[in-house]
């Protein structure tokens, strides 16, 4: 089966992530990448750290047990994957794309299946893009000399196939599908939570709100900001700074040539024109 | 697991107790998050299954769980006690199932008892009992069936009146074991008890089921058989036995574990748990008789019992063919009859006495596996020989690398024979819930890499000829042994299979199902439960009918996949399945129906029960066909340690056992050390003040995975969980080095502090700490190699005591007592 | 209004960017200077004017080579100006790096050829004697002009390179980096002219006098940038990031500040050796652009 030139994208749906890093397993096979040494950081289960041109994948631990002797029923802190965040973070192939805005080869590029693409043999690492992801995504593959980060898996997509990581997902916290379709499997997973209670429950990047809507987007069970995510008023784009960095410059450009000429023609008139030291050359 | 994967997603209710299941068994553990998402399913709309986890540490299981009990190790038989007593004393227990279907109206022999911690019976000098008073009072003459295999009916009140019922003296027994006293054992407050048992308490009513999930985290205790039973007889009281969204669901361990125990994997039995004769059954009436389970009701049809010869005939003939004859009693002689236990444990012990030449490990790493590795290490060095098939490099194979090792005087030879891994081989995987699922082979051998059965059947190939040229003490086993296969020395796992099934010898054609195998040699069966895998028509594990086509290949919706692979025995998916239906034959949840008889037949699931034997008929079977009851034992004398379940605290424990504190822990434990006339070496807790506890975690496959670099990268050295508590008291910061240290031996390794583990409140208001162990690491694999000095003591069964449970002989890997420090 | 929160990671821009940064700063703003002295129009200027043309291609030199050398495939450095992706030139002019580097080409051009006309006005390649030529009276005006405008892009692109992007402290910088990184190309340049004309006859002691007077211009102005930048930076709530052990080249960046009006106002200043001052700020210039490309990246 052919997928459709329709966006496609994720769903992660972080309230049934177990934490068993499949994704980030999975994805290092298909796209060989050996990851980076091994370190033990002592943060939770993470081991990985985060998201870069070895991990396209990368499962966060966010430990906020409270202070308790055991058990707490549904839907308080403790239950039903509040009290430990896991949550598989991936690019958000953004609609509005960070990275894309600023890549100065046109490496990076938005696919037929609306994802966001960095064509390795375009790319010249000039990390620029590194710069400008909000999420921390890309990371510069030192072997290479390029940038690289998730592809939503374009080879298997034109083979018809699921992403890795989607597939390797034991509880389908990761959907993989036609962004649509997700919409609407996401609505009613909040609904649910919502219903049962879990009042901190949130989709991510549903909506247009932070980068004009996500193709990869979430289901959080916390505030953005304790996944390390940029809420809604942080959700900015580098192009912001375009215009007032240039007006900035130009206007000091402006100020700086008048106060150039100034100096040079008052020093003149003030100074004694007798001194004449000039030019040994003929013009 | 009586009931299979698939099925977790029917219960309202999901105990976990000793079992992670989202970290070892992470596929698995999508039908948790089913159950729970289905919103279909359990108390009210859009809410799903609830999830209760009891797990001294808070896992990524119990991140998904709707509750989580912070239990102490070891004292899950307190908590199932205390919820045997509110279901009882609450009378929420279901009544029609507990008359008709459990023996709790069988009446108890005078001279049973139990008192200050000892069932009648104990003998205090072979610490063992005898068992001849948990047995049921008879009446009238033994019953019919083959010789062996039945007794005088049990007398029976079905009004559960008499105190001498199975159901009063369970009453009894379990009144001790009051919310307050489970909490003064398992640490659990009170209210959270409380909360957890109101849930459980709905899961009596007909139209309400609930599953119990149990792994090792129940097994790896001193009293691991009787924890499991424990639960087991909570589910029998709620009527959950036999349906589907119930069960006793043990989660197995490697893939192809359960395929492993089928086929004898542990010493004291032989292939489909028929027992090993013991020296004594001269012949093969003494083995029946002192192995088949005994017809002890009129109704019950003692399957098992009944056809104990049948299996066991078949098996020899399978084994030794032509060899095997009526007047051999075919070929019985042939079986050994081990006069000592030969453990896991007691072999090593051999071993350290000088007594073993040699071990063959063959996907086993002796030295990381079982407690007090550096006992075993010691055991290793008195070995003349040591051969290890294996792909890699193990703790074994180069057990004289271990710290503290002088390899110079070393004097065992070491011959590594690389052996293929799964994926270079076809053949089945059977999982927990019984599915034997042919798998292809993905990738050809590496190397000289040979299949494990390939170098098995060349060794025995060598011994057969040395045999056959120098002769030797009884040769005929040898020689008699049938290899019937295109290349005897390069068997074909099919073929085997083939020969697992067993066929029929008059007419040549495979056996379709274990009752019609025969005792007068006619037929075979290498492992009867097998029977019916691979008929003419082919091999069954291979089917692949499942969700391409869900309402053909699921015609009764209730998962059961009847052409996908095939499940032991004869495809049946859950087991006890007859106990689904009431009296008549009508599903107790219309909803979740196991099997159900529609007048002329039983439909649904492949019935565990004779197909056209209608429920009414006033001499139809009982429905626990394989026992000799007929019925579930609420009451049993199978177990060596207890009719009842009955809490022992751990060998080295906190505290001493409220319940009978001058009798703390399990009577009939195996000690390790006081059996081979050593002292015991069990740690004091003014010595080794925190409780301890090992297990699994999602990134590793315990030893082999050490060898993945990717894997190795998630989870890259050793470690401990410390309770952030106790990592305050004492100074140690979070990724700090610390020693953890047991009468036994120490780790060296990194602190993971965390609030995930804490203190649990006992007896007296004792507040005792938890630490947990990883099991994963050694002084071999990638990051040990990268860091030998750091890797030098990363052995988790350095610590663990040398002490098991008295049938299985399981070592107490989830129990213990241990000081740390930072240093 | 609440700290931004910041959770891109660092493209690992250090010593070549840094390098790339402090000459293309000292090319396009001696390239303005020059110009600057071309327009006051005094003859006796001249020879400064021919020694920043000629400083700012020198400049210049190394910064194709440092980007170049920046790059994870430097091979594929023209992939900036021909896209292979779609074909085509690679130009996307919202994005300041496509942009600075169509700039740098162009830039190039101007200062090559300003360059060739005041070496060959010195006299040092006669071959290059008609474009001196051409480049006499007003053409050379519209010509140092245009040149002017690309030279000045050079010098605060940069900081709209920085600011245009998610990163904590540059991307607060906002619009201040930009001229920041302008002012301080214009002092540091008029700095290193007055090393030069210290050293040389050839130019007029008084041009060096209103080097200094301008100069000082300058420094105010990036002072003035560098308050800015630092409050909007406070406001964002980033501003502990560039403080810390950035301290210590913030103190340089100060020194270099103070350089000129030492020089102007204490005696002290004046037993320095004539170089100091204009050394100091251009420690000043290297430091600045240091520690905002470090320190938003540590
Ligand atoms: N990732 C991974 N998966 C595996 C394996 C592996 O090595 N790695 N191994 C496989 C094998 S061989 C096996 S046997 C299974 C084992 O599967 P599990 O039994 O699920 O694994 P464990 O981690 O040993 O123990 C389970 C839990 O029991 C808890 N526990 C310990 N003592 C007690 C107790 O007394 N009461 C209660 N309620 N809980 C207790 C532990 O804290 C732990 O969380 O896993 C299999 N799956
Ligand atoms: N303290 C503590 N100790 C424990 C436990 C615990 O919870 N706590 N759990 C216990 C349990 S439940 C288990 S199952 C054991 C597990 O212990 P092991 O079974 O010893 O561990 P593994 O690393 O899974 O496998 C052993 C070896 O088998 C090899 N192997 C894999 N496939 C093949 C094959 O096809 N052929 C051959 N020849 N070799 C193969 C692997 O390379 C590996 O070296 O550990 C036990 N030990
Ligand atoms: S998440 Fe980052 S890398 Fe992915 S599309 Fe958005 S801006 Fe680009
Ligand atoms: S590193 Fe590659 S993908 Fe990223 S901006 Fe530069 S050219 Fe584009
Ligand atoms: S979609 Fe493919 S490339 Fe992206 S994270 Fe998943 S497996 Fe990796
Ligand atoms: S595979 Fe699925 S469950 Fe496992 S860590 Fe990744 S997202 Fe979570
Ligand atoms: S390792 Fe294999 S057997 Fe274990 S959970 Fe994963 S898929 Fe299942
Ligand atoms: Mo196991």
């Amino acid at each position: 089966m052919a997928w459709q030139e329709k966006p496609l994208g994720f769903f992660t749906d972080t309230s049934i992530c177990i934490g068993c890093k499949a994704c980030e397993v999975a994805c290092k096979e298909w796209n060989e990448l050996p990851g980076n040494a091994a370190k033990f950081t002592a943060d939770s289960f993470d081991n990985t750290g985060q998201l870069d041109a070895q991990n396209w994948r990368h499962v966060q631990f966010i430990e906020q047990v409270p202070d308790n002797t055991g058990m707490v029923v549904t839907p308080t802190p403790i239950a039903g994957g509040q009290a430990w965040l896991m949550m598989s973070d991936v690019c958000k192939h953004c609609k509005n794309a960070s990275c894309l805005e600023v890549c100065p080869t046109n490496a990076l590029m938005r696919t037929e299946f609306d994802t966001v693409y960095i064509q390795n043999d375009v790319c010249n690492g000039c990390r620029n893009c590194i710069s400008a992801c909000p999420y921390g995504v890309i990371g510069f593959n030192e072997d290479k000399g390029i940038a690289q980060k998730c592809t939503l898996c374009y080879d298997r997509l034109q083979g018809g196939l699921q992403p890795a990581c989607a597939k390797a997902c034991p509880t389908e916290s990761i959907k993989f599908g036609y962004v649509e379709d997700l919409h609407a499997v996401a609505d009613q997973r909040l609904a649910t939570l919502k219903a049962a209670g879990y009042q901190k429950a949130q989709l991510y990047g549903r909506d247009d709100k932070v980068y004009g809507g996500l193709n990869a987007f979430f289901l959080l069970m916390d505030k953005p900001e304790v996944y390390k995510l940029p809420n809604e008023a942080n959700a900015t784009l580098p192009s912001r700074n375009n215009l007032p960095g240039y007006v900035g410059g130009v206007a000091t450009a402006v100020i700086g040539l008048v106060a150039g000429l100034l100096a040079f023609r008052n020093g003149r008139m003030n100074g004694n024109g007798a001194n004449n030291t000039t030019t040994t050359n003929t013009r | 697991m009586t009931n299979h994967w698939r099925d977790i997603k029917h219960a309202d209710l999901i105990l976990i107790n000793g079992a992670n299941p989202a970290e070892a068994h992470p596929v698995g553990f999508q039908w948790f998050v089913k159950a729970k998402l289905d919103p279909t399913k359990g108390p009210g709309s859009g809410g799903g299954a609830k999830i209760v986890h009891a797990d001294p540490r808070y896992t990524r299981t119990s991140a998904l769980a709707d509750m989580y009990l912070r239990i102490r190790t070891g004292t899950d038989v307190a908590y199932f006690g205390g919820l045997i007593n509110y279901v009882l004393q609450n009378k929420l227990y279901h009544e029609d199932y507990v008359k008709n279907y459990t023996n709790a109206s069988f009446i108890v022999k005078q001279g049973f008892d139990f008192k200050d911690g000892l069932f009648s019976g104990y003998n205090a000098s072979t610490r063992s009992y005898d068992t001849s008073t948990w047995t049921y009072e008879t009446e009238g003459a033994a019953l019919d069936g083959p010789a062996g295999s039945t007794q005088a009916p049990a007398k029976r009140d079905k009004t559960l009146q008499d105190p001498r019922t199975v159901f009063q003296l369970l009453v009894k027994h379990y009144s001790r074991y009051t919310p307050e006293m489970v909490s003064s054992i398992t640490g659990i407050p009170v209210d959270q008890f409380m909360q957890v048992a109101k849930l459980v308490g709905e899961m009596g009513k007909p139209d309400k089921v609930m599953t119990i999930v149990y792994a090792v985290g129940l097994t790896h205790h001193t009293t691991g058989g009787q924890l499991i039973r424990s639960a087991a007889l909570l589910q029998l009281l709620l009527g959950n036995m036999g349906r589907p969204g119930g069960g006793m669901n043990a989660e197995r361990g490697h893939a192809n574990i359960q395929g492993n125990t089928d086929h004898a994997i542990s010493w004291e039995i032989l292939p489909g748990y028929l027992r090993i004769p013991a020296p004594g059954q001269k012949n093969l009436d003494g083995y029946v008789a002192a192995s088949a389970p005994k017809k002890s009701d009129p109704n019950s049809w003692n399957f098992f019992g009944t056809n104990y010869r049948n299996f066991m005939v078949s098996l020899l003939k399978a084994w030794y063919g032509a060899k095997a004859t009526k007047d051999n009693e075919y070929a019985y002689d042939f079986i050994p009859k081990p006069a000592v236990n030969s453990s896991w444990m007691s072999i090593y012990d051999q071993a350290l006495k000088g007594k073993m030449e040699g071990v063959i490990l063959s996907g086993m790493t002796a030295t990381s596996i079982g407690p007090d590795s550096n006992q075993v290490l010691q055991a290793l060095t008195k070995l003349k020989w040591l051969v290890v098939f294996d792909a890699f490099p193990t703790t074994s194979s180069e057990f004289w690398r271990a710290p503290g090792m002088d390899a110079a005087k070393i004097n065992t030879e070491v011959f590594m024979l690389p052996a293929t891994h799964w994926i270079e081989k076809d053949g089945s995987f059977v999982n927990s819930g019984r599915w034997s699922q042919w798998k292809e082979q993905v990738l050809p051998p590496d190397g000289d890499a040979r299949h494990d059965h390939w170098i098995t059947a060349d060794i025995f190939d060598r011994v057969k000829t040395l045999y056959r040229n120098q002769g030797g003490k009884f040769p005929d086993p040898i020689m008699a042994m049938t290899l019937d296969y295109k290349d005897p020395k390069k068997p074909e796992l099919d073929e085997i299979a083939k020969e697992i099934n067993g066929k029929d010898l008059s007419t040549g054609s495979q056996m379709t199902s274990f009752a019609n195998l025969k005792a007068d040699g006619t037929t075979t069966a290498g492992d009867w439960i097998y029977t019916g895998s691979y008929p003419d028509a082919g091999n069954l594990m291979k089917r692949r009918n499942g969700v391409q086509n869900i309402q053909q290949n699921d015609p009764t919706g209730m998962g059961f996949f009847p052409q996908w692979a095939w499940s032991w025995p004869l495809n049946r998916r859950v087991m006890y399945n007859r106990a689904s239906a009431d009296l008549d034959g009508k599903p107790w949840d219309p909803k979740r129906p196991g099997i159900q008889w529609n007048g002329t037949t039983w439909v649904g699931d492949v019935p565990d029960y004779p197909a056209t034997m209608n429920p009414k008929d006033p001499a139809a079977w009982l429905p626990f066909i394989m026992n000799g009851e007929g019925v579930g034992r609420l009451f049993s004398n199978s177990m060596l340690d207890g009719p009842f379940p009955e809490h022992y605290e751990p060998y080295e424990a906190p505290i001493a056992n409220p319940l009978h504190p001058q009798q703390s822990e399990d009577p009939v434990a195996f000690l390790y050390d006081q059996a081979a006339g050593r002292p015991n070496r069990f740690g004091k807790v003014d010595k080794y003040p925190y409780v301890a506890t090992s297990y699994r975690l999602t990134e590793h496959e315990h030893y082999i995975t050490q060898q993945v670099p990717l894997l190795v990268g998630l989870q890259p050295q050793a470690f401990v969980e410390v309770p952030q508590e106790l990592a305050d008291e004492k100074g140690i910061k979070n990724g700090d080095r610390v020693r953890v240290s047991s009468e036994r031996g120490k780790l060296e390794v990194s602190a993971l502090v965390t609030k995930r583990l804490g203190p649990v409140t006992l007896a007296g208001n004792k507040k005792v700490y938890q630490i947990g162990i990883p099991i994963h690491w050694g002084f071999i694999g990638v990051s040990a190699e990268q860091n030998p000095e750091r890797s030098k003591y990363w052995l988790a069964n350095a610590l663990t005591p040398m002490v098991g449970d008295v049938g299985a002989r399981t070592p107490e890997f989830k129990a213990f007592l241990v000081n740390i420090e930072k240093f | 209004m609440p700290p931004a929160e910041h959770f891109a990671a660092a493209p690992e821009w250090q010593w070549w960017i840094l390098g790339y940064f402090f000459f293309g700063g000292i090319a396009g703003g001696s390239y303005a200077l020059g110009t600057l002295l071309r327009f006051a129009g005094d003859p006796r200027d001249e020879g400064a004017a021919r020694i920043a043309f000629i400083a700012s291609f020198l400049a210049l030199i190394p910064c194709p080579v440092f980007l170049t050398l920046d790059l994870g495939q430097p091979l594929r450095f023209w992939h900036m100006l021909v896209d292979t992706s779609e074909g085509g030139v690679a130009f996307k002019p919202w994005s300041p790096m496509s942009l600075g580097s169509w700039a740098l080409l162009l830039f190039g051009l101007f200062s090559f050829v300003s360059f060739l006309a005041a070496v060959a006005d010195v006299g040092w390649f006669r071959a290059a004697s008609p474009i001196a030529r051409i480049l006499r009276g007003g053409a050379g005006l519209v010509w140092s002009a245009v040149g002017t405008v690309f030279g000045l892009f050079i010098c605060a692109y940069t900081g709209v390179l920085l600011a245009v992007s998610n990163q904590p402290v540059w991307s607060d910088g906002g619009w201040a980096l930009g001229g920041m990184f302008l002012a301080s190309a214009l002092s540091g340049s008029a700095a290193l002219l007055l090393l030069v004309a210290r050293s040389r006859r050839d130019v007029d002691a008084d041009t060096a006098n209103r080097l200094e007077a301008a100069d000082r211009y300058f420094v105010i102005l990036e002072a003035l940038l560098i308050a800015i930048f630092l409050v909007t930076v406070a406001v964002a709530g980033t501003i502990g990031k560039v403080l810390g052990v950035w301290i210590v080249l913030w103190l340089v960046v100060a020194l270099g500040l103070l350089a000129p009006f030492a020089m102007a106002r204490w005696d002290v200043a004046r037993r320095w050796p004539p170089v100091a001052a204009p050394l100091l700020a251009l420690l000043g210039v290297l430091a600045l652009r240091a520690v905002v490309i470090f320190s938003a990246q540590s």
